[in-house]
């Protein structure tokens, strides 16, 4: 099939009413739960994962994918307004967002971020548009052990890129990848570490781990600490009008942070958080007046906030093209797709373009309603940001507990929310991060299936994986990166002391 | 602050744990196979082995930072374990309402913003809540309410 035959089948599929409703309801929620503090894309996606067994796949995953793109929207509002960032990836925008606000200009602020926003995705999605099926090319020659050690590169990427403690990730992407492995053995049915429980013979649902972890944890975390927001200001559509000055210096900002989060999105490990760092980071370096950044500088919130956006669409590109989730949102993602019984990877644009084409498409009109929605709409979502987090986050429990247990009827389910609850919170509390372990659950099965297969077809030599060219490239990226991992875990003295050697 | 990091040392040691737990649980239950067959037990004994291994090393490196205190919430902690394990215990038997009811109360005790006025009020508008989403919504076919006896 032709490029233009696959948009066409992909707009059929995206104008589709079902898919348009939940598309609708995906932007409006993301856009909803970015403007809360304290519920962040992760939660949402988590949250509504219970949701999408009761659609088919295609409107799941376009209602999942709305959920997170548009949370990146709604995040920056509360950010601007309030000084508090909705999302994490939306906390740069607070740094220039909120000193306009308080210079009255929050209305230019809430309709340039937006726009940037919009651009910025816009961008992302042609790239994924234009470059998927070249990938696919590539990855269709893969064989097991490019799979396994572009698996190990994957995890390693994500949980020592942009972590605090790359050996703590590199823990909990193992301890995930063990969690994973829960359930019957594929080849020989046994069933492993389930002690002799029946419910686990299936293995650990993703939605109880996913809902246990950042849903019902989180929720202990935040109960007293999040304050919910007080505004007093009227945005009105005559306060969003921007001066000759703003349109400016809007366009060469944009597109640089378009490129920027484009980078950043499709790389494992990073995402929107550090594209729109490196984002405001830039501006301010080749920005002629620099000491306006801080004080409410137009740039510096446009191309950070062009940049998560821009980022949010090209992390699809390795999740749908190769199947390897570059971020936790994505492993949901892909979880999602096994739910409803897809294999994520390359074949999934041949085997399923109307799924894969569909999502891109309605990618667009998400893209279009968020501008809609954040625009002439912004009032309602000012209004959000005065719900108390005490009244929420009953809620959220509400919807976590009937969500699980609706999928199964399984009361089992509810318990191992509860129980990953509490591991995530003690988690939480010894400083261990659990996105690194959902990414390792998600891949955990698949990584020792196509092991198996490469140590089959090798006759149990491990060289395979340095004789095929393109997993010995993984491998040693792999190895530059878990050097590098370990050198960030040494002890400060001994580093500073080594640096001083030199 | 204290001059040792007591986070690692208790999650690096928990990892150590569990690790070889699960390392020694898959070399004595499962099959371990060759190199060439890997048997069901062979990956999950490596990992466990690995995992244990890392855990050592977080718990020893934690020896020679300082780490800052840690403050669990307790009552929050209770509060909201307390309310996820009613709803799993009463829905079964009960019904969809009486359990988001119980829920609410049970997670409302985490924070003094609501009293008991508040707790009913917030139980009723979640209850009608949830039967708009998922009964209405949804039409996830949930009891709404039962009796066992």
């Amino acid at each position: 099939m032709g490029f233009f035959d696959n948009l066409a089948l992909g707009l059929s599929v995206a104008f589709s009413w079902s898919n348009l409703f939940w598309c609708f309801v995906g932007v409006t929620l993301g856009t909803f739960i970015g403007v809360l503090p304290g519920i962040g894309a992760l939660a949402a996606v988590s949250l509504l994962l219970p949701v999408t067994f009761h659609l088919d796949p295609t409107s799941a995953l376009v209602m999942l994918a709305g959920v997170y793109y548009g949370s990146a929207y709604g995040g920056s509002t509360a950010s601007i307004l309030l000084n508090l960032p909705g999302t994490p990836s939306s906390a740069v925008a607070c740094l220039d967002g909120y000193p306009m606000s308080r210079q009255g200009r929050a209305g230019v602020a809430l309709l340039m971020s937006a726009l940037g926003s919009f651009i910025g995705g816009g961008i992302g999605i042609l790239l994924m548009m234009l470059f998927s099926p070249l990938i696919v090319d590539i990855a269709l020659r893969f064989g097991p052990a490019e799979y396994f050690t572009m698996m190990v590169l994957g995890l390693i990427a994500a949980s020592t890129i942009s972590t605090a403690s790359p050996i703590k990730g590199i823990a909990m992407v193992v301890l995930g990848v063990l969690l994973g492995l829960v359930g019957s053995d594929i080849e020989t049915g046994t069933p492993r570490l389930a002690f002799n429980l029946p419910e686990l013979f299936d293995g650990i649902s993703l939605v109880a781990i996913a809902m246990g972890l950042f849903g019902v944890s989180e929720v202990i975390a935040s109960i007293k600490v999040i304050q919910s927001g007080q505004i007093d200001k009227k945005i009105t559509f005559r306060s969003m009008i921007p001066t000759r000055d703003d349109v400016r210096r809007f366009w060469f900002p944009m597109l640089r942070g378009a490129g920027i989060g484009s980078f950043f999105g499709a790389l494992p490990g990073t995402g929107g958080v550090i594209a729109s760092f490196v984002a405001y980071a830039v501006e301010k370096k080749v920005s002629s007046e620099p000491e306006r950044f801080g004080r409410g500088a137009i740039e510096g919130l446009v191309a950070p906030e062009t940049a998560n956006n821009a980022a949010d669409q090209t992390a699809f590109i390795p999740t749908m093209t190769l199947g390897i989730p570059g971020s936790v949102v994505m492993a949901l993602m892909i979880g999602a797709m096994m739910i409803h019984g897809i294999a994520p990877g390359p074949q999934l644009m041949t085997k399923n373009p109307d799924l894969f084409w569909g999502l891109i498409m309605s990618f667009w009109i998400g893209n279009v309603l968020l501008l809609v929605l954040n625009i002439p709409l912004i009032g309602v979502w000012v209004r959000v940001l005065l719900i108390p987090y005490h009244v929420l986050y009953p809620a959220v429990l509400m919807f976590v507990c009937i969500g699980v247990y609706s999928i199964n009827n399984s009361s089992f389910d509810v318990f191992m929310v509860m129980l990953f609850g509490g591991v995530g919170y003690v988690m939480r509390l010894v400083d261990l991060q659990p996105a690194p372990l959902l990414l390792g659950f998600v891949l955990g099965p698949l990584m020792e299936e196509n092991l198996r297969r490469a140590m089959l077809i090798s006759r149990g030599e491990f060289i395979v994986f340095l004789q095929r060219p393109i997993s010995a490239v993984f491998i040693v990226i792999t190895f530059v990166l878990l050097a590098w991992a370990l050198w960030n875990a040494l002890p400060r003295r001994s580093r500073g002391a080594a640096e001083s050697a030199r | 602050m204290y001059t040792r990091d007591y986070r690692d040392l208790i999650g690096g040691g928990l990892l150590l744990l569990f690790g070889l737990f699960v390392g020694f649980h898959a070399l004595t239950s499962y099959d371990i196979g060759t190199l060439r067959h890997m048997g069901p037990g062979m990956f999950p004994a490596w990992l466990g082995f690995v995992l244990a291994g890392i855990g050592a090393v977080i718990m020893v490196l934690g020896l020679f930072h300082p780490g800052d205190r840690i403050e669990p919430h307790y009552r929050q902690f209770i509060a909201v374990i307390l309310g996820v394990m009613v709803f799993a215990v009463t829905v079964g038997a009960f019904g969809m309402i009486p359990a988001v009811v119980l829920l609410t109360f049970a997670a409302v005790l985490a924070d003094d913003k609501l009293g008991v006025v508040g707790a009913v009020i917030l139980a009723v508008v979640l209850s009608v809540l949830a039967l708009l989403i998922f009964r209405v919504g949804l039409r996830v076919p949930l009891q709404m309410f039962k009796w066992p006896f």
